[in-house]
């Protein structure tokens, strides 16, 4: 199976409340698929049932064959999902080098006693962590914002530190919950091509949720559609774009 | 921020072995009377920045500080007075109660408790401690209090405050480096990143519950080798030197040196320490201008005086990483 994310029957019930029924898709590496709907269509409880902050109450979560749905949040971050928050997930008052750095948390291996005092192996994992969230920032051009206090950037620049946070440890698998709201349309171009990038040189599998429909158009390889908590159509934008049952849920009529 | 230079990296990692060597000489210049302030100004350092590290760097308004420090002096002076055991040897084991105590602590912050609710939740265990020691009676002496045995360390009195100065200091100096360490590490930042946003944090492949379960302990454990100091220093340990009050008085020192710094800790703790001992001038007005002072302080410095130092020079920024030389 090539598929890198199985994402197979996922449900997801509140106290009576179906919050996400039987969703299943697939994620291939380097493709990017848009989760579109209008509010309350469970796109978020989708992502937060993939990334274990909701327990599904049916259904199941596939890693490169590995089941995910029973693991705790940080768990399944460790298998190689990442996510981005709506609301923006930086510590704003950690520096930007320090966000970047707290992507890299798992990448290395210096114990808790050799940090204590302060060994010199320990000391070594770190510098290369910081080598690399500096040569990333550069990437990006956020090099001199590095010791700025992430609470201090603008809107945009607090979605691309948080991306680079994100993709730092290199993920299979990213989630991007509304990368592009609220930002002013040259940073939402830059941040369409920063999504495209990381799938095409890469490989990364990228499921996005937003709203700006020539975002996800332009950038998306496949496009999911939801509405209260039921996939109602899939597939290629072209495609989506004469869907009956989208425009529907859209327009409430076609 | 400004972040410190190279060379003033390599002043400070000098700074951080000179200044207790210096240390070493402050004997001299002292006499019976002000022996004993200074030490008790070490074991106030270790008090604060057990608390700070949890309410400040950590985030979790936890008040179980005191209960830590009453552990660790009450079980020393019982390993020591019931049991005989060298009270060099009960520091660490100290530490160790203090660190069952901070998980104990931690069980309430792990099961969802949070906010007010584990403030009052972490004072009632400090009042349960107390009314422990208080009705323990063939273990602590209850109202009596329990005196620490006479001892001898290397052969000279352990009643002699310089003696008893060496020893505090080498601890202090050493879990001081130690929690600065920590808090300079991936370890460190995870902490913070808890207090900033914890959903975010477990994101990031970061253990959050291990992270508030690990920094209560170490918190518990320097408190509870406070503790073990405290007894020695006073020489007798009584209930009431562990209730409100010492809580109080520990808080305002986290406050006044800076909430979550290292340097805030040890710039509170003798501040706060000397201060009382300045205004013996006025008698009488010695807790108004007492409370004037620290307010005064949090006015004009709400990140208290570590931040005024840093202010002054990028040599005092605690916060930053060992790049790749």
């Amino acid at each position: 199976m090539s598929d890198l994310l199985t994402v197979q029957g996922l449900s997801v019930r509140f106290s009576g409340l179906t919050a996400l029924e039987d969703v299943s898709f697939e994620l291939g590496r380097g493709e990017v698929r848009a989760v579109i709907g209008p509010n309350g269509a469970g796109k978020s409880t989708l992502f937060n049932a993939i990334s274990g902050y909701v327990t599904p109450t049916s259904g199941t979560v596939h890693l490169n064959g590995e089941l995910l749905t029973v693991m705790t949040p940080h768990a399944i971050a460790e298998r190689g999902i990442r996510r981005t928050f709506q609301n923006g997930g930086l510590f704003p008052a950690l520096t930007v080098l320090e966000n970047v750095l707290t992507g890299l948390h798992a990448q290395t291996d210096a114990s808790f006693f050799d940090i204590l005092i302060g060994r010199r192996q320990a000391l070594k994992s770190e510098a290369a962590n910081i080598a690399r969230a500096r040569d990333l920032l550069k990437l990006m051009s956020m090099e001199h914002m590095a010791d700025t206090p992430a609470g201090d950037l603008s809107g945009g620049q607090q979605r691309i530190v948080e991306i680079v946070r994100t993709v730092a440890c290199d993920p299979p698998v990213l989630l991007l919950d509304e990368p592009a709201v609220g930002l002013s349309p040259v940073a939402r171009d830059q941040m369409m091509d920063i999504i495209r990038r990381l799938a095409g040189e890469k490989g990364v599998g990228i499921l996005l949720i937003e709203h700006a429909v020539e975002l996800v158009m332009a950038a998306a390889d496949k496009i999911l559609v939801m509405a209260a908590g039921k996939r109602i159509a899939q597939g290629t934008p072209d495609e989506i774009r004469q869907d009956r049952a989208v425009l529907e849920a859209y327009l409430g009529h076609a | 921020m400004q972040m410190p230079t190279a060379r003033q990296r390599r002043l400070r990692t000098i700074l951080f072995w000179a200044v207790p060597a210096i240390l070493l000489l402050v004997p001299l210049g002292t006499n019976a009377y002000t022996q004993f302030i200074v030490n008790g100004m070490l074991i106030s350092t270790l008090v604060t920045l057990g608390f700070t590290i949890v309410i400040g760097n950590l985030g979790q308004l936890a008040f179980a500080n005191t209960a830590f420090f009453g552990i660790g002096a009450y079980g020393s002076a019982i390993l020591a007075a019931k049991l005989g055991v060298p009270w060099l040897l009960t520091i660490p084991i100290a530490g160790v109660f203090g660190a069952a105590g901070g998980f104990l602590a931690s069980a309430a912050a792990l099961r969802g408790i949070r906010s007010y609710y584990l403030a009052i939740i972490t004072l009632a265990f400090g009042e349960l401690m107390r009314w422990t020691y208080l009705h323990a009676r063939p273990l602590t002496g209850g109202t009596d209090g329990l005196p620490m045995p006479r001892e001898t360390l290397f052969g000279v009195s352990l009643t002699d405050d310089t003696v008893k100065y060496f020893v505090f200091l080498v601890v202090t100096v050493l879990l001081v480096k130690a929690t600065a360490n920590l808090l300079a590490s991936r370890f460190g930042r995870a902490v913070m990143a808890v207090r900033e946003n914890e959903v975010a944090t477990a994101s990031l492949a970061i253990p959050t519950s291990r992270v508030i379960l690990v920094t209560f302990i170490w918190s518990g454990f320097v408190v509870g080798c406070a503790g073990a100091l405290f007894a020695r220093h006073i020489g007798h340990v009584f209930p009431e030197s562990f209730g409100m009050l010492h809580l109080i008085a520990s808080f305002a020192m986290v406050l006044v040196g800076g909430l979550g710094s290292v340097l805030g800790a040890v710039l509170g703790a003798v501040v706060l320490t000397a201060l009382p001992e300045y205004l013996r001038a006025f008698p009488g007005m010695e807790e108004l201008f007492f409370g004037l002072i620290v307010a005064a302080v949090l006015v004009a410095l709400p990140m208290g005086l570590a931040s005024l130092l840093r202010r002054m020079s990028p040599i005092f920024v605690e916060r930053f990483y060992r790049e790749a030389s």
